[in-house]
């Protein structure tokens, strides 16, 4: 019986990384493939660490191609299995995960965005937002949770597994460096002691019985011979990946009712942009603030809504307009004016936020 | 913008600030405080300027790096050109005043700039090992960010298993926090 991976709800002060590898034992999760690149190294120093002790297992391999195809073998054997990567490594991990993808595989990959293009820095950016969404050939059918502070890189690694084995496409929990370097508080818990519920992996290969006699055949392909083979697979993909897009797609929202402007922001950046948006309020501007959770699925229809009211948004981001990208995607046909700020590769301060806001509203 | 204290501490390696920022950010949040503290980082393994940024308040903090410190505090004259870039008007600049050759180099945009002997008063007068308590001491004496009872409980949960051994680390490093909280107190 493997031992309960916390005991008592406590708060904690640690970095991104450890709270990842918290995260993963609380989930659950089985095993973890590897391979070392900063900024996300620790998450497996701090899993590699953990593990013995719950009976979990780890692997190093030995590049992110591996590491991408061995979770992928985790998943086919039942296993919660996880990787985490960064920058170049992500570029790398695109490969697996397109197979993932075509095989409605439930792996999870945290990635602890780097600056780029290449190598770049092993600092902070928010610039793997398309590799994440719809990187390697194919159509973007994964879950991207983006988040903010330590507390919901805690709550949404555990949900990313949940995700992840209950609707089976490859789902995603993009960080950056910031948030896996700094040190700040959060709350971590068991999520069986509040009553969420984790779901059950189960093997797609190796099951009892004959396959079309005691059970359905288990069909894994991501190679077609004929054109309209391929296409009806992805008929049905797709059409499952719409299906529950609206159920997945989580955003926060306030003040946007009769807002002159709208700011808009994902990750660590929208912190500085939540406070921005406080501090006008107070002083009497009609500002509003929105920000997508997921970045894959958008929440469209609260875009769209938003879209058709407000004529004006200040999209900002460490990044040169990637989540603008996702959201003029997701407001199309809405005239709403798209105002950029762009910082790639570097943090945004609320000040810098106000300022431009300002700006825009004189 | 809420109100919150941002702290930057740069030095060289070896000269602990990114222990005395994760000591005084661990501090403020076993207060209950909102902390959060980030060391920058890149891809040099060793050489090079180590910088911490803390930043303490009563509310949730915004982005982790911030644009200019309350408290920013330069142990070598490398720190003091790294620093630079996070002083403004509003910023007290603390450095040691042993360092040589920066005629010149000391920001003239600070509120105040306070220069003290903690490298001399570390090794003449209390042992080398503590010279970065004797910052975290001046940090806490020039911003209140905790009390000096806080930074007494933070390096004892810090420390704790050595003084068991060595109970007269403890007196030194209580007296390296007062004599920081002294030096600062002293020009200001």
């Amino acid at each position: 019986m493997p031992s309960k991976p916390i005991q008592d709800e406590k708060r904690v002060f640690m970095t991104g990384n450890e709270v990842v590898a918290w995260a993963a034992l609380a989930a659950r999760a089985d095993i973890m493939y590897g391979y070392p690149i900063t900024p996300q190294n620790e998450i497996m120093h701090y899993w590699t660490r953990l593990a013995p002790k719950h009976d979990k297992k780890f692997l190093q391999t030995e590049d992110e191609l591996s590491a991408g195809f061995t979770t992928i073998g985790g998943v086919l054997a039942g296993f919660k299995a996880f990787t985490a990567t960064a920058g170049p490594g992500n570029t790398l991990m695109q490969e697996p995960m397109s197979m993932a993808e075509m095989m409605r595989l439930p792996t999870v990959v945290v990635v602890q965005q780097r600056g780029g293009p290449s190598t770049a820095t092993v600092i902070y950016s928010q610039q793997e937002v398309m590799l994440t969404t719809f990187g390697g050939n194919g159509e973007g059918l994964r879950i991207v949770y983006s988040t903010a502070n330590h507390q919901e890189l805690f709550d949404y690694t555990i949900k990313a597994f949940n995700s992840a084995w209950k609707y089976r496409f490859p789902t995603f929990v993009l960080g950056d460096g910031y948030q896996a370097k700094m040190r700040e508080p959060l709350t971590i818990y068991d999520p069986l002691d509040k009553n969420i519920e984790l779901v059950k992996p189960e093997p797609y290969v190796g099951k009892p019985g004959t396959p079309a006699i005691d059970r359905p055949p288990t069909q894994l392909r991501n190679t077609f011979s004929m054109e309209e083979e391929l296409f009806e697979a992805l008929q049905e993909i797709i059409g499952d990946y719409e299906k529950v897009a609206p159920e997945i797609a989580e955003y926060q929202s306030f003040g946007t009712e009769d807002a002159d402007l709208v700011i808009i922001a994902h990750g660590v950046v929208s912190r500085a942009a939540r406070l921005a948006v406080k501090e006008m309020q107070e002083n009497g501007l009609k500002v509003g603030y929105f920000r997508p959770i997921t970045l894959r699925p958008m929440p469209v229809k609260e875009i769209q809504e938003i879209a058709s009211r407000v004529k004006r948004f200040l999209v900002v981001e460490s990044a040169y307009g990637q989540l603008a990208r996702l959201l003029k995607e997701a407001a199309y046909r809405s005239t709403a004016e798209m105002v950029p700020l762009y910082k790639p590769g570097v943090g945004v301060t609320a000040e810098e936020v106000v300022k431009k806001a300002k700006e825009i509203l004189s | 913008m809420a109100k919150s204290i941002k702290i930057v501490l740069a030095g060289e390696g070896g000269q602990g600030v990114q222990a005395v920022a994760e000591i005084i950010a661990e501090a403020a949040n076993e207060e209950g405080r909102e902390a959060l503290y980030i060391p920058n980082f890149g891809v040099e393994q060793r050489g090079g300027v180590s910088v911490a940024f803390v930043q303490i308040s009563d509310e949730p903090i915004g982005s982790p790096k911030f644009e200019t410190g309350d408290i920013v505090v330069a142990l070598s004259d490398r720190a003091i050109y790294r620093t630079k870039q996070y002083v403004g008007p509003q910023t007290t600049f603390v450095y040691d005043s042993g360092i040589e050759g920066i005629n010149g180099a000391l920001p003239r945009n600070a509120a105040k700039v306070v220069g003290i002997p903690a490298i001399e008063v570390a090794k003449n007068e209390l042992h080398p090992r503590v010279f970065n308590i004797i910052i975290m001491g001046a940090v806490v004496g020039a911003t209140g960010v905790i009390s000096k009872e806080e930074a007494e409980t933070a390096i004892e949960k810090k420390l704790g298993y050595k003084f068991e051994k060595q109970p007269d680390l403890r007196d030194l490093n209580f007296k390296a926090i007062q004599r920081g909280i002294e030096l600062v107190s002293k020009v200001s």
